[in-house]
């Protein structure tokens, strides 16, 4: 080493240690700065703390989850078709807690004290807030499916929408399906928990038993909706190889139609297809189920299967609902720029649980959600007020079923004259798609499942 | 002396010589990276990794992405000339002037992932 390097490098370790300083300082000092509490560890509460703890060092914030052994949602289905092992979901806490300095309880939060602006857990803990911010989820409305209980749905029709022991308990019932076994697929009514995923796992799962080797799988998706968001690519795939039917008066979701030159490219089938999808229109909308017979009634008649995926109608956690947090709709009224609760003031509720239209309740949203809350929060605990314009964004890659055939829905949001408000770009794939466009988008889904993960749950790649 | 012992030394040298920027870089981010910016730039984070540092060679890195670079690929993400699943929709929804915000953030960050910081944030 030359002198000159030396000298250099003496600079360096200096410039080094003046920089850690600050660094340390401010952690001390966050004894006595703001204090935010964040209740759920999913997506929107991870993300959220993560965040504030990076723009905002000073602040303190302690996360409140139920779930030790948590499991991400999002990508679940794979597991279901063995594309992954059901070990891949498991998420660590650990880069929360070590390296962005996160507090962490595990209890449950059984009230909210919003005058004196205090969270309790059942644990008996009691912690004190500026700012709170809910994350909580979503809970399942079983009663308003007659023939429908939880105990069903923990142990012969598993919904599997909250990863967990459902999920395991439908990978095996697929995985059990008799050659040329019928499987019955009923989404909840909108607005639910990720728009395209009941439709996803449909195409999986006859994909699955193609590539079995059954000539003549049976998937039926029973539906009270009319039109899903990537539907408009869904059913173009599922008439090009499951041997699907445009289903009668179909307008997709965008409202982008099949012009009558596309129309005409589509195949018309006079046998049963491998998948089919009735929609409410159609009389998909289910009126009741008989677990012993494993049927399910619908306006279009009763459907036996050997595998029935219902998922029943969602709303927001169970925390949200019990603190009054939601309105008559099942989910929680937010300031669009703040995601501020209509209901109580310094409460903010993010992710499901967030009445957000037309943002979809996916993890994509409650991720940007959950930043664009963090840099609003830091705003208003400096006395800065509340930051404007707004961005927020989503993206969703999603399995039509097809090996290497995905798709993807993308929205840009922001706010206008106190509604979100979505971009007029066509947020899907054109008509006539590539199969490589379509493969690109698989091979992006795969990778975008990492780099989410890891901009939701953990410290950069780097450190 | 061998030419490759040589070269060691020099992007030794050079390394170090660099290293003063990293430390310089808060005071200059600050200018970088308005809070108009990160609202932005954060959004492409759930694709392209927290602060654009992407794993795997699927989806780009941002993270010190020329600027010139950011623009360009923008625009022709936009005009189609530039194939793409989702930047098309995403860049078309997005002004001149918010691209150009982004691209700052995004190019004032260091290409080469920034020295680890023990651990801790």
């Amino acid at each position: 080493m030359s002198a000159m390097n030396r000298r250099q490098f003496l600079k360096i370790s200096s410039a080094a240690a003046a920089a850690a300083t600050p660094l340390m300082a401010a952690k001390k000092a966050s004894a006595a700065a703001a204090h935010v509490v964040v209740v759920g560890g999913g997506v929107g509460g991870a993300t959220f703390a993560k965040y504030l703890r990076m723009y905002d060092p000073g602040t303190q914030v302690t996360l409140v989850q139920n779930e030790k052994d948590y499991q991400r949602r999002y990508g679940s289905s794979e597991v279901i078709v063995n594309h992954i092992a059901d070990s891949a979901l498991n998420i660590s806490y650990d880069d929360l807690k070590n390296y962005y300095g996160v507090e962490f309880v595990f209890d449950t939060v059984t009230g909210i004290d919003f005058d004196k602006r205090q969270v309790r857990t059942q644990g008996g803990t009691t912690l004190n807030y500026d700012r709170v911010v809910l994350s909580p989820g979503i809970t399942f409305d079983y009663s308003a499916v007659p023939g429908m209980t939880e105990e069903l749905a923990d142990t012969k029709i598993p919904h599997a929408w909250n990863a967990g022991p459902q999920l395991k308990l439908l990978r095996d019932q697929v995985n059990k399906l008799p050659i040329d076994g019928k499987v019955i697929i009923v989404p909840p009514p909108a607005p639910f928990r990720c728009p395209p995923g009941p439709y996803e796992r449909a195409g999986l799962i006859t994909q699955w038993m193609l590539e079995r080797g059954d000539k003549n799988p049976s998937v039926t998706i029973l539906d009270v909706n009319n039109n899903f968001p990537g539907d408009y690519n869904m059913v173009h795939l599922w008439n090009r190889f499951f041997g699907m039917n445009v289903p009668k008066d179909f307008t997709p979701f965008t409202q982008i139609k099949y012009t009558p030159e596309q129309l005409a490219t589509l195949k018309t089938y006079d046998k049963p297809a491998k998948l089919q999808w009735i929609p409410g229109n159609q009389g998909g909308r289910v009126l009741k189920v008989d677990a012993d017979t494993m049927t399910v009634e619908a306006e279009a008649g009763k459907f036996q299967a050997d595998l029935i995926n219902l998922i029943p109608p969602l709303k927001a956690g169970k925390i949200a609902l019990d603190l009054g947090l939601a309105d008559a709709s099942g989910w929680c009224p937010v300031d669009p720029t703040t995601f501020e609760s209509k209901m109580h003031p310094f409460v903010h509720v993010i992710g499901d649980s967030s009445l957000a239209d037309p943002m979809p309740k996916s993890g994509y949203s409650a991720n940007n959600q959950a930043k664009m809350v963090a840099l609003q929060i830091k705003s208003l605990l400096a006395g800065n007020g509340v930051i404007e314009p707004i961005e927020m964004q989503n993206t969703c890659y999603v399995a039509a079923g097809p090996k290497n055939f995905s798709i993807f829905v993308t929205e840009f949001f922001r706010e206008k004259d106190g509604k979100i408000i979505e971009g007029d770009q066509p947020p899907l794939l054109p008509f006539n798609a590539s199969d490589e466009a379509y493969r690109l988008c698989r091979v992006y889904e795969e990778s975008w499942i990492e780099n989410f993960t890891h901009d939701t749950f953990y410290k950069p790649y780097w450190a | 002396m061998t030419n490759r012992a040589t070269l060691r030394i020099l992007v030794a040298a050079l390394g170090m010589l660099c290293l003063p920027n990293a430390f310089a870089a808060p005071n200059e981010s600050q200018d970088a990276r308005p809070t108009a910016a990160i609202m932005l730039a954060q959004t492409c984070a759930g694709c392209h990794g927290t602060e654009g540092y992407t794993r795997g060679d699927a989806l780009m890195p941002l993270a010190g992405l020329p600027r010139a670079q950011f623009i360009r690929a923008m625009e022709k993400f936009a005009d189609g000339t530039r194939e793409s699943t989702v930047m098309g929709s995403i860049s078309r929804n997005l002004s001149a002037k918010e691209i150009e915000l982004m691209a700052n953030y995004f190019a004032s960050f260091p290409e080469n992932p920034p020295i680890a910081k023990g651990g801790k944030l």
